[in-house]
This record gives structure tokens, sequence and C-alpha cells, in this order.
């Protein structure tokens, strides 16, 4: 077990690395200096520029100079934000974002394994047509459309709702709920396969024909082994998760890490777009670790040899 | 393979019936519907600007008076091919590299493995973003930039069927034979699990759909005057509220498509599952 | 388990006290990001927006946006127009009690022209003697033309003339800045925590993408009657409109056009149309063929229906303007436009006539990329643009960029044709120095006119405004049929403000400084 985790970790951080050295290439290829502004910039001050943010160094140099800055935990000034470093961004953004993100995988948790079960139990029958019916348009039905109706009816036509920003409670109920949807969707039928599956395994018909009560049987014989898809599929959900919260946030004008590095991105803040992706590669990196760490756990299946 | 296909296309339930009749109805719109059409897709009418859907124009018109049903086509033949290529390119990845991972096994195979296992848990659409940022907006570079994303999944399914061939007896005989391993993958392992495979991949085309559409949400996509659902969608949301008609009509087509992807693939999912005996379940981390 | 894991993400973030909602509080949606808010730093107008609440110069906005003085109570000028002297407002004080003096604003003119401070926007006041070369390092900061007599005394020497100073000084680049702060902290200066300015509100706090909160300055010599103001970057039309609708901002600067009808129509006394100092106009790069041919300019240029393109393709009201200093300009005469009254069919026959000299005809019709940043507007008017050339056969490509990018390649002379905009000054001067051979980069097409250029050098000679104009006058008439660049239209700012808002003035420079507002 410890050796299966540590070699684990030690693929996690090479990934890490290599999404680092990818993404700082990546950025400096980009056309357009992070100064470039609609006005004229005499080359003195370009110059002076360039050598405040470390930018008239030899590439190599640079490179260097950013990984032992992030072996220390910083992720350095941002070119564009110029009032912030990019670690104060991440630690007033990644609140933001994770709430919106954390909320919308319980969402989606919940609902699609509580619509999943209905289903399962009695295959075939009118709810589990419904059940499959309503996830499939869930999955049918990016973001980019929901999130935008979503606004049109709670906010501007019911004003239920506000239509964006931070604030009360009332900020986290639309971001959250647009961008669960089609995860709810994806397991609620990892769910309903998995528990059909399990229903027909010998020691499930067996404590059937004991006559145990069903929701006894649910809870100890059938979830425990039918939500084992489900955990698996948690590891790339909550990666596809951040991906989808980038768009929820530019449609929510929210201040979370997915709409700095959409900003970041077309203003050639290299220094925000990496810290954002090194936070986000980290963060996915640790949460896949631990769904393993559970799953291993839970599965006396696994052969953790690796 | 194709048998399974004609099966649950024609003789399936009327679901699926309905949802391949669809599927052709689009792909056949998008491929002869703009040159039918009497409206450009460049073609601004000048009479008809941002005007709802009438005789001359049956989904409307756009913010500058484009016939807005011919560029819902266009759009489908963009989304379409970009989704279809990258498809294309994650066979191309995907399958030799799981039927190899496949066939070597052990070492090899593990590591092969946990390079999938980890690249899958990364957040692959931003980094797509970011090329896109760099080189500029071009078709080709999401064709490669998702395909390279989508063979995570094949490469998965390719190697767990390869298992199943590896110890197959004209493989052994090939193997005596001395044949060198890239062709025995090549003649041998691959012709045996292509089939699956590529029903498969039919299953990454609304995959691939949708995450053109977010790209071009965010307005990294397709180019005007090219445009694509995604595109159409995004200019949609931002004259809702003025012209329905506008976002209503692509994200039909989209949601459409989508959804009958996702349906008929999942009866394939189903047919193949009872085709090929349940041997064993796969647990990924094995 | 699975909600343990979801809690475990939940419990990561803590909830916010988000902004304010009491009635006091006014919320006002800003076109986007701040990127700084050092007025030295500064470079963007949604920035300028915020720093006139927080700080002020000599010169201040009225109301209504006219220049009046600000912390100078008033000024002389020196019959060379090179000595200005400006006598402080008495009793000036920061935001933190301590006295505001001259001595202050001469370390901040000296901060803003330190090379040091890298402030991308420090050549609005090369005007002042020595300041290029401050700027550029070859002289120390103490040779800038800036000396403080007294207390209440500062003296402004240029090295040219320059008659529009008191409007220079309205910008961000002439604010004082806090030297007793920055001496202690830095940089840091700028944290909320530390914040000290001499504006009618202070910096509350900032979230950034989230907002900016700025607090009353009790201190300030015309308290203002609205307590807290907060700015919301709102860059998207859709959301900025969405977030009005809803009333949780109170004024935005912009909303998507084809809503313009039915606001009009149902929310009519929220409209507010104004009209901005700007000229948005397209470029040809004169450097390469075809575009160096003034006939194949001139053919694309009569193509153009000025009028077409803002009523009925953008239909947010934007002006037409021919000329390329806009027509609102005070004390300037708009120069009329050549070949103004030409039929359509005339028109074609011309521009027809003029590409088959420079040998396009329609068996090798003439190619070209239209650049233009992204953007709703843009790309609406990109594509009705490209529609007109096609009129004469014409097939033009459309390439798109972000704003950076479009810039940059725009000042690298990378583009063949392009749109661009510029912005803000009440003076012709500034958008005519534009096409002058030594501007440098922003003379995007690399236009060349020997005498365009002795014109435009022997306006800025000339210390009297009116003689000035007469001669800018004579050259914007001289370039105009050159065609370096096609003008378009001026910008009209569409915002919906809050009827509950009092002392909202519209003007051409769309500033409503906040200390000028209140509730109804």
């Amino acid at each position: 077990m410890a050796r299966y985790l540590a070699a684990r970790l030690g693929y996690s951080l090479i990934t890490f690395w290599v999404i680092v050295t990818l993404v700082f290439f990546l950025m400096r290829l980009a056309p357009g200096g992070p100064f470039d502004g609609e006005r004229r910039l005499p080359p003195e001050v370009e110059a002076n520029l360039n050598a405040a943010y470390n930018l008239d160094k030899p590439l190599a140099q640079q490179y260097v100079d950013y990984l032992s800055m992030l072996l220390s935990g910083d992720l350095g000034p941002s070119f564009r934000q110029k009032d912030f470093t990019v670690n104060e961004l991440v630690v007033s953004g990644l609140p933001v974002s994770l709430t919106i993100g954390g909320l919308a995988l319980l969402f989606a948790v919940l609902a699609g394994v509580s619509a999943g079960l209905t289903a399962g139990l009695r295959p075939g029958s009118r709810a589990d047509i419904v059940v499959m019916g309503v996830t499939n348009i869930g999955i049918a039905m990016p973001t980019i459309i929901v999130a935008p109706l979503a606004i049109l009816l709670f906010s501007v036509t019911l004003n239920w709702l506000p239509a964006g920003g931070i604030g009360s409670w009332r900020h986290y109920v639309l971001p959250p709920l647009a961008l669960c949807l089609p995860f709810a969707a994806a397991i609620a039928r990892l769910t309903r396969g998995s528990v059909a599956e399990t229903l027909s395994e010998p020691h499930v018909r067996t404590a059937r024909s004991k006559g145990l009560p069903m929701h006894r049987i649910v809870r100890r014989h059938i979830l425990p082994i039918a939500l084992l898809p489900v955990l698996s599929y948690l590891g790339p959900a909550a990666a596809a998760l951040l991906t989808g919260s980038v768009v929820v946030e530019q449609v929510f004008d929210l201040p979370g890490i997915g709409r700095y590095f959409v900003q970041g991105a077309l203003n050639r803040d290299y220094t925000l777009v990496m810290g954002v992706v090194v936070v986000y590669a980290g963060m996915i990196l640790l949460f896949n670790l631990l769904v393993d760490s559970t799953y291993a756990r839970l599965d006396p299946r696994i052969r953790l040899s690796g | 393979m194709l048998l399974i296909t004609l099966k649950i296309a024609f003789t399936g339930s009327s679901l699926a019936r309905f949802c391949s009749i669809a599927l052709l109805a689009v792909v056949i719109l998008a491929l002869a519907g703009p040159t039918l059409i009497a409206w450009d897709p460049e073609e601004v009418d000048w009479q008809a600007l941002e005007t709802a859907p009438s005789l001359s124009h049956w989904f409307g018109t756009d913010l500058i008076g484009r016939d807005l049903f011919v560029r819902t086509l266009i759009g489908a033949r963009v989304s379409l091919s970009i989704a279809i290529v990258a498809t294309l390119v994650s066979v191309v990845i995907g399958i030799p590299w799981g039927a190899l991972a496949g066939y070597l096994g052990g070492r090899a195979d593990q590591i092969m493995m946990r390079i999938v296992d980890t690249l899958y848990a990364l957040p692959f659409v931003l980094v797509v973003i970011l090329l896109v940022v760099v080189f500029g907006r071009n078709p080709y570079l999401l064709f490669v930039g998702l395909g390279a994303i989508f063979w995570l999944d094949l490469a998965r399914i390719v190697r767990g069927q390869t298992l199943r061939v590896r110890e197959a007896l004209f493989i052994d005989s090939a193997r005596i034979l001395g044949l060198p391993t890239w062709l025995i993958v090549l003649r041998h392992v691959i012709p045996n699990v292509i089939g699956p495979a590529l029903v498969y991949a039919t299953l990454t085309v609304p995959g691939v759909i949708l995450a053109e559409s977010f790209i071009s949400f965010l307005g990294l996509g397709v180019q005007e005057p090219d445009t694509s659902w995604g595109v159409l969608i995004a200019d949609g949301t931002q004259s809702m509220q003025s012209s329905p008609w506008t976002l209503v009509f692509p994200a039909l087509f989209l949601a459409l498509t989508v959804w009958c992807c996702n349906m008929l693939g999942d009866r394939f999912r189903d047919e193949m599952e009872r085709a090929t005996s349940r041997t064993h379940r796969e647990v990924s981390a094995s | 388990m699975k909600t343990c894991l979801a809690g475990l993400l939940i419990l990561a973030g803590p909830y916010f006290a988000g902004p304010y909602l009491s009635a006091q509080t006014l919320h006002i949606g800003n076109a986007g990001e701040p990127e700084t808010l050092d007025p030295h730093r500064y470079n963007l107008r949604l920035e300028e927006t915020i720093l006139t609440d927080l700080f002020m110069g000599l010169t201040t906005f009225n109301a209504t946006g006219e220049t009046v003085p600000g912390s100078a109570a008033s000024w002389d000028v020196s019959d060379d127009g090179l000595t200005w002297t400006f006598q402080l407002r008495e009793g000036l004080q920061w935001s933190d009690g301590r006295p505001l003096t001259a001595y202050d604003f001469v370390f901040a003119f000296r901060r803003l022209l330190d090379p040091d401070t890298a402030a991308s926007l420090a050549y609005f006041m090369y005007m002042l003697e020595n300041a290029e070369a401050v700027n550029a390092g070859r002289l120390p900061t103490s040779a800038l033309g800036v000396q403080a007599t007294n207390a209440r005394e500062l003296v402004l020497k240029l090295g040219k003339p320059y008659p529009y100073l008191p409007e220079r000084l309205l910008y961000p680049t002439g604010h004082p800045v806090p030297r007793h702060v920055i001496e202690k902290v830095g940089d840091n200066w700028i944290k909320p925590e530390h914040w000290v300015s001499n504006g009618a509100y202070a910096l509350a706090d900032w979230q950034p993408q989230s907002h900016v909160r700025l607090i009353r300055n009790e201190l300030f010599h015309a308290p203002a009657a609205i307590e807290t103001v907060v700015y919301h970057p709102l860059a998207n039309e859709q959301s900025a409109y969405n977030r009005f609708r809803t009333g949780e901002v109170h004024a935005v600067g912009n909303f998507p056009a084809g809503e313009l009808d039915w606001i009009k129509a149902n929310m009519g006394d929220r409209l507010r149309l104004s009209p901005l100092l700007s000229i948005v106009y397209l470029v040809f790069n004169t450097t390469t063929a075809p575009f160096s041919d003034v006939g194949v300019r001139q053919a694309l240029a009569m193509m153009i229906d000025r009028r077409v393109l803002t009523d009925q393709v953008q239909r947010s009201g934007n002006q037409p303007n021919p000329s390329f200093v806009p027509e609102i300009v005070d004390q300037y005469q708009p120069v009329a436009l050549p070949n103004g009254t030409m039929s359509q069919a005339e028109r074609i026959a011309k521009a027809l006539q003029l590409l088959a000299a420079a040998g396009f005809d329609e068996a090798n019709p003439l190619n070209l990329t239209l650049r233009y940043v992204s953007g709703t507007e843009a790309k609406r008017s990109s594509l009705a643009i490209a529609a007109f050339w096609k009129r004469i056969g014409v097939e033009t490509q459309l390439h798109q960029s972000e704003l950076k990018v479009h810039f940059a390649d725009l000042r690298q002379n990378d583009f063949q044709v392009a749109q661009a905009g510029w912005f803000g000054e009440n003076n012709a001067e500034h958008y005519l120095g534009l096409l002058v051979s030594d501007t440098g980069n922003v003379n995007y097409g690399r236009y060349h006119n020997a005498a365009y250029d002795d014109l435009m050098a022997r306006a800025r000679r000339e210390a009297d405004l009116a003689t000035r104009n007469a001669i800018l006058r004579e050259a914007e008439r001289l370039v105009l049929p050159e065609y370096p660049v096609i003008p378009l239209y001026r910008v009209m700012i569409r915002r919906l403000v809050d009827p509950r808002l009092q002392g909202w003035h519209e003007n051409p420079r769309d500033v409503h400084p906040a200390r000028f507002l209140n509730w109804r």
C-alpha cells in the first residue's frame, strides 16, 4: 500500500514537472509581449519593465529562476495585475473556484447517485426511462447554453437570484447548478449501470433470498460495490469540473482562478497563467492521489503491486 | 462491427432508429444544404439585418444580416469535421498505444498506462487554449489538440481488448516465426481489436463537439467568416434577449447531434458487451 | 465517502463578506479589471475612471467633464508659453491628515519620469523641460522642469509651448502620490491597509476580478455625498446588462447593441447616450503594395458607406465621422470629405476605374486581409466593410485578434488594413499627430508626407491656440485626400444609469466623478 502510494506520488511529481515546463515554454512562444498596450512605449521604459520582470535574461536562465522560485512556493509577480503577486491572486481566487467546484461535485454526486440508484434498482421501469432520458439531455446540454439560459430565467426574468459576482449564499446557487448538470448525468448513468449489474451478483441474490429489507441490501451490499466506478470517475470529473468552471466563472463574473486563466492567457500574463496551471495541476494530481488511495482501501480486488 | 451498426440503426428500437435518421439528416444537410440554399453564408441581406425567421430566411438572420440557416449548416460542417478529424487523430495515437501496451505487458505496459492515467487527470482543454493563444486560431490546431486529448480513452479500451487476444494461437505462431514486435502488433493485434475500438472512437465525437463549442465560447475558436456551432452559440448568447433565434437554432442542432450520438453510443456499447463474452471486468489500476 | 471528499473542498473555501448592499452604496459597472491603481503606472481608461475618484491633480473635472482648477486654485502662463506657475489651494491635505504641499507634486512628477518607475505613460508629460532625457536615464530626476517655490507655489517649465497643459494635467500621470507612505512601505503603498490619497475617496478594499471598493475621504475639501462606491469589472456587455437589470449595479458602461430598441421602449428613463471624443478608423500599411498606391486606398475608401455602417449595421448610436479629427473637438472646424457628393453608382464606377489603373480587375481581384480586435461591434463593422468592398470585387479576409496582439502587430507594421481607434483629448493635434512620420510606431501605417510633417511641426511651435488650430486644419485638408487612413465614426457611449441617481451628466469625455453623484 505504502509502496503503491509512493510510486503514485512519484509519477504525479514527474507529471507536474512536465506540465510546468511545457506551459513555461509555450507562453514564451506567444506573439505579443506582456507590455504591449494600445499606447506607445518608449524603448527605455520597455527595457526597464523587462528588467523588472526578469524578462531580459536568457530563456534558460528564466526557466531555472522560475523553477527555483516555484520550489520556494513563490509564483512571482503578476505581469498585468501589477499591484498583486500571483500568490495573492491565487489566495483570492482559489476559494471561489473551490467553492463552486466543490458544490458542483457535491450536487453532481448527490443527484447522480440518487437518480442512478432509482433507475438501476428497477431497470426498464418508468422511473428508469425518465431518469435515463433526462440524463441524456443533461449530457447533451453544454454549460455554455445552460448557464446563460439560467441567468435569463432565474435572474433577469424572475429576479430570484443574482446574475453574477460574489457576496451572499445566493451567489453560490446558480453557478454550481449550471456546472454540475453534465456530471450529475454521467454519474447517474454510471451508477445505474453498476447497480443493475450488482443486483444480479450472487451475494446480493443471497441477501435478497434471506429476506433482508431492501434498504439494508442497498446500503450493505449494493452501494459499496456499485459506487466503485463512480469513485474512479471522480478523478477525471474533478479535472473536467475545473475546466468547466472556466466557462461558469466567465458567464457569472466570478473572481475565480479560471477567470484569471482566461484573462492571463489573453493578456500574456506569463506568471499568472503559469501560476494557475501549476495550482490546477497540483490540485488535480492531489485529488487523484486521494481517490486512488480511497479506491485501494475500498476494493479488495485491487492489486497493489505497482 | 458493420453488422452491429446496421443492426442497431435499422432493426433496433424506435429510439435508435430516430437517432440514426436524425444524425444522417444532419450530415446530409451539412454536406448538401449550403449548396441548395439560395443564400451564400457570407452574403449580407441589407434588407434583413437581424430579423426573425421568415419565408426567405428560415432561421432568421444574424446581427449583420446573414442567413442563419445556411450558417448553421456551415457550422455543422465545421463542427462535425473537427469532431471527425480529432477522432481520427485519437485513433491514430490511441490504438497503437493501447495495442502495444497490452501486447508488451509487464513493466512497459505499466509505464504506458500510468502515463495515460496521469494525463487523463489533467485539465487539457486549458492546454488547448494555451496552444490556441500561442499559435493563433486555426482549425488544424483544434483537430490535433482535441485529438491529443481524446486518445486516452481509446488507449485504455484497446489495451483491454489486446489482453484478450494476446494469448491467441495465431499471435503465438507469429512470435515463434520471429516477426518483429511492431509487425506483430500491426498485422495481428490491431486488426483483431480495431472493431470495438472504432465503435468506442465514435463515442468521442460528441465529446469533441462539446469541447470545440467550449473553446469557441471563450472566443478562442474558429475565425469569422468561418463558423461553427460553438461560435454561433457564443454569438447567440450575446443577443439572446433581443433575437433569441440566433441562439435557439444552433443550440438545437448541437444538442440534437450530441444527444443522438450518445444514445447510439450507448446502444453500441450494450451490443458490443453482449457480443463479446464478459471475461473480466478490468480495473484500471491493474 | 463521497460527501467527505466534497466536504473537504468546501471547507477549504471560506465564505465572503460581499459588497454591502446598503442604500448608500453606489455600485458601478466598470469596463474591466484595473491592472493597477498606481496613477503613475496606469495604462487603461477604466483605471482612469477609478483614479479620478481617488486622486486630484492640479486640474480636475467638474460634474460635466470640463477642466477646472483642482489641487491648484489658479495659474499663470508666461508670454512664451514655457513657464506655468500654479498656486495650490489652501489647506490641502492627504486622506491621513498630512498636509499636501507643492513638494509632493515635485516628488510625483519626478517619480513619473524616473526610469525606475517604468511608467508606460510617462511620455504624457514629455513637454516638461528635460523630461525625455530624465525618462531615458540620461539626466537625474532633479533636472526635470518642476520646482516648488514654497509649500503652495509650483512652477512647471516646458521644453516647448504646450497650450493644452491644464487638460493634460487631468490624467492620473499628473496626480500627486503620498511621498511619506511610499518612502516608508515602498511598493506596498498601493495596498488598502497603507492607502493614502488626496481625492474625494480612498481605497478600502480590492478583490481582483470582483470589485474595488472606495470609501469617502472625509478630509477632502468638498466631501462627497455617497459614502461607499464599488466598482465591478464587467467586461462582458451581456453580463453588465443582466446585472443592471437585476439591480445589482446602478450604472453600466455598455450593453448589447441589439437591446437598444427594447431599452428605448421599456426603460428609456435609464438610457444615457453621449458622444465620446474619439475616432475609429481604418489604417493602411502604406509601406506595402498595393496599399502604397493612393488610387487603391481611395477606391477602398470611396466604397465605405459610413451611414449604413453606423445606422443599419451597428445601430448603437455611433456617429459617422468622415474627417480624422472628431467633429466635436472644440474650436476646430471639421474638414469636409473629398468626393462627398457622388452617388453610389458613380462611386462604384470611379472605384473600379481606380482599381483597374492599379492592375486589379475581375480576372485579377484585389485580395486583402482586414484585421480587427475581437469583440462584437468590431466584428460586425468588419463584416460590413468586407461586404462594401465586395461590391467592387475586392476579396477581404478577416483576421481578429486580442487587443494586445492586434496593437502589437500594428505597431510592428505587420498588417495590410486594420481597424484602429484613438480616444481622449479635446484637441486636434492629439489625432493628427498620429500621421506624422516621426511619431514612431503608433503611426501604424508608417505614413510619410514631408509637406504634412512640416505643417505639423509649424503648428507645434505655435503657442496661440487659434493660429495653431488653423495650421492643423490646413494639415488635415492636405492629408485626407491621400487616404493614409479611412476615418469611420465617433463612438457613442451607451450607458444605463439608475434614475434615482442624481448629478449624472453626459459629456464627451464620459467622466462621471462619484463625488458629484447623490441619491434622489
